[in-house]
């Protein structure tokens, strides 16, 4: 039981969101090969003006993306062609979404409110590698907060100043 | 199964709760910027009683600091935190200028934030004054007397061979003195190269067998005309000797011809645009000028020792004045027009403060050559004794008032004419950083301190073209402490994205950071550090 307490506790430490000021994902670890659900935390607006709305790019790799709606705002789902074909329980994908946006709604700058995606992190990507989610938030008068920076090599997401939220990719976990 | 302790699991709840509350803590956001007071970019009135800086979420300050338009940077430590926005006290006794805000604060997470803002009292800081206090003043006395020397050889000397071989031919000789004048005239020019040299190269009075220095001298412009000049003054004395002899007419207009175009080769006036109209202007300026001034030693001469001679010359010369005269005032008004953009620069820039003295004293001159053609020449003409006297001592003041001028007119030399201090000012820095996403050309007019145009064209790398959303130029100085300044540019008909209304408070080493917004989701930052002069 200690030990289950522990895990709990260290997971749900890990899970926290370190980089308060940022959109972030909340889960920050996922195993390659299965399902994933990408909680994307927005702690604020643009410059203390309310978020309208909320664009996330999905990246190359990623596929079955199943956004999940929110009360008050319209959900928009955009296709495209992957780069390549990928393997989903035995059924050949090349083409799905490419990018969700939650518009139409106002999260003020002193409310938090979560966005989430059902997507599947396919084995093509590699593990031990960071896989970036870019994500846009848009709100009046043409503010935006762009969390789109992806760290080049040798540098780290610290290092920027608008970095997009990430998931560090972990071996497929056996037996599912 | 372990054996629980009470103890054991509620200490694993507290923790538990305890992890809980830090995370529903840390969903707290970093501070972001929402007002300011006075407003980025504004020209207040009169110094602002508070500096009020507003935040999304209350804040601490690490640094507030208010860069004053001299450079100097002042800590602002007297502050309060009203909810969220900070009010700052400024220091007493602001003056006019420029000033930038620069702030670093700290949000609730710890996460620090900084900016800048630029505001300015009265009007926004005028150009601070050229660095050029470290001119030595023996080089540039020497310089100024050589020239005046120049202008008494060229126009007395070559001018009054002229008019000696022209107006007053007389057996007798001719005035004593223009000789004298040429020759001293013929060394000055040859010194000049050597001061020029000095002056070029910003040393003081050394050893005139240095060569670089005599390099130097002839590299400038100057060096055409101080090779004119001297063969100017030869062929002068060489009719001089002649006198009156055809041959002394033809070299005499030779070496006036000559002359103008000596001081046309080269000086502020010759290499104003349009070049094909000033040039010739300066040539007809220096030549009328050469011919009226020159005859007036000549006629003086003539009136006390020839009166016959001189009686004509004066006639001759009555009638030939006008013209030259008109001549003069046309080429002398263009010029000054030219190189006076607008009035406004005629008090404000040395240039036309000199150029005002200058007219003062061309009106009283022309003052007194209306008393002697109108008065004093007919009762010389009808062969009045006094009134000969009378011209005559006329003629010397006359003489006076045109040495002066030549004093005045030689300061010229160390002011640029206003056409000229725009054009400085007006010098792009232009810079090209590349990465490997994209490129930009970025030319920011003009490069020095002050407020600046920043525009920029963007390529992809290989110089393939580059359509941008958006273009952000920040720019910021740690060592001056200023934090980063923000301006988004506008993309404009040519292309080119500008910022305007940008101010760069202070010279200096900035760093120049271009944010480019390739697409909604793709971002490149070009960054380059760039010497912002004074």
């Amino acid at each position: 039981m200690f030990k289950t307490t522990i895990t709990t506790i260290a997971a749900l430490a890990l899970g926290a969101g370190s980089a308060f000021a940022h959109a972030t994902l909340q889960l920050k670890e996922a195993p390659v090969g299965s399902s994933y659900r990408a909680i994307f935390q927005v702690p604020h607006g643009c410059e203390g003006k309310p978020t309208n709305v909320v664009r996330v790019q999905i990246p190359e790799g990623v596929i079955a993306v199943k956004p999940q709606p929110k009360a008050g705002w319209t959900l928009e789902k955009i296709k495209g062609a992957y780069a390549k074909s990928y393997d989903y329980y035995g059924t050949p994908t090349n083409e799905g979404v490419k990018e969700i946006i939650w518009s139409g709604g106002s999260l003020a700058d002193d409310e938090y409110d979560e966005f989430v995606l059902r997507v599947y992190l396919t084995k093509d990507l590699k593990a031990g590698e960071t896989l970036y989610f870019p994500v846009v938030q848009e709100c009046p008068d043409g503010a935006a907060e762009r969390w789109i920076e992806i760290p080049a090599e040798g540098q780290s997401a610290d290092d920027l100043e608008l970095p997009a939220p990430g998931v560090k990719l972990l071996e497929t976990a056996g037996g599912h | 199964m372990r054996h629980r302790t009470p103890v054991r699991t509620a200490f694993a709840a507290i923790v538990a709760i305890m992890i809980w509350c830090c995370l529903a803590v840390a969903a707290m956001a970093h501070a972001s910027l929402t007002a300011v007071v006075p407003a980025d970019g504004a020209v207040v009135g009169a110094p602002p009683r508070t500096l009020s800086l507003s935040f999304s979420e209350p804040v601490s300050p690490l640094v507030l600091r208010l860069v004053l338009p001299d450079g100097q940077a002042a800590d602002l430590d007297r502050f309060v935190l009203r909810d969220r926005t900070l009010e700052i006290t400024p220091p007493a006794a602001l003056g006019s200028g420029t000033y930038v805000l620069t702030w670093r604060v700290i949000s609730e997470d710890g996460h620090p934030v900084g900016g800048s803002t630029i505001f300015s009292i009265g009007a926004p800081s005028a150009a601070p004054p050229s660095a050029d206090e470290t001119a030595d003043w023996s080089v540039r006395g020497a310089i100024w007397t050589a020239r005046v020397v120049l202008y008494v050889g060229l126009f007395f000397g070559i001018g009054g061979v002229f008019a000696a071989c022209w107006l007053t031919p007389s057996e007798r000789g001719g005035p004593r003195g223009l000789s004298a004048a040429v020759v001293i005239a013929f060394l000055a020019s040859a010194l000049s190269v050597w001061l020029q040299g000095l002056d070029a190269l910003g040393l003081p009075i050394t050893s005139m067998l240095d060569p670089a220095v005599w390099r130097a001298g002839f590299a400038t412009s100057f060096g055409m005309t101080v090779i004119v000049l001297p063969a100017a003054f030869l062929l002068a004395l060489v009719a001089g000797r002649l006198a009156s002899t055809p041959l002394a007419r033809s070299l005499s207009v030779t070496a006036l011809v000559a002359g103008g175009l000596a001081l046309a080769l080269s000086g502020h006036a010759s290499t104003a645009a349009p070049q094909w109209l000033a040039r010739p202007a300066v040539f007809l300026h220096a030549m009328t000028i050469a011919i009226w001034v020159g005859a007036l030693l000549p006629l003086a001469w003539a009136l006390r020792h020839d009166p016959a001679v001189g009686r004509a010359g004066l006639q001759r010369f009555s009638r030939l004045i006008p013209w030259a005269v008109a001549i003069l005032v046309l080429a002398g008004g263009f010029l000054a027009v030219i190189q006076v953009h607008e009035p406004a620069s005629l008090l404000t820039t040395a240039y036309g403060r000199v150029l005002l003295v200058k007219l003062g004293l061309l009106i009283l001159l022309f003052g007194l050559v209306g008393v002697n053609r109108w008065i004093l020449t007919k009762p010389v003409a009808e062969g009045e004794g006094n009134a000969t006297r009378r011209l005559v001592r006329s003629i010397a003041v006359e003489t006076l008032i045109v040495v002066t001028i030549f004093a005045v007119a030689a300061t010229w030399r160390f002011t640029p004419p206003p056409r000229a201090l725009a054009v400085a000012v007006a010098q792009p820095l232009s810079t090209h950083i590349h990465s490997d996403k994209a490129m930009a050309e970025v030319t920011i007019t003009p490069a020095k301190a002050g407020l600046v145009v920043a525009s920029a064209f963007i390529l992809g790398p290989d110089f393939t073209p580059l359509d941008p959303k958006e273009v952000t130029f920040v720019f910021s100085n740690a060592e001056a402490g200023v934090e980063p300044m923000r301006r988004k540019a506008v993309l404009g008909d040519d292309g080119n994205w500008r910022a305007e209304a940008l101010v760069i408070p202070l010279a200096g080493k900035w760093t120049m950071r271009i944010n480019v917004l390739i697409s909604d989701f793709e971002l490149v930052r070009l960054e380059e550090v760039i010497d912002i002069k004074p």
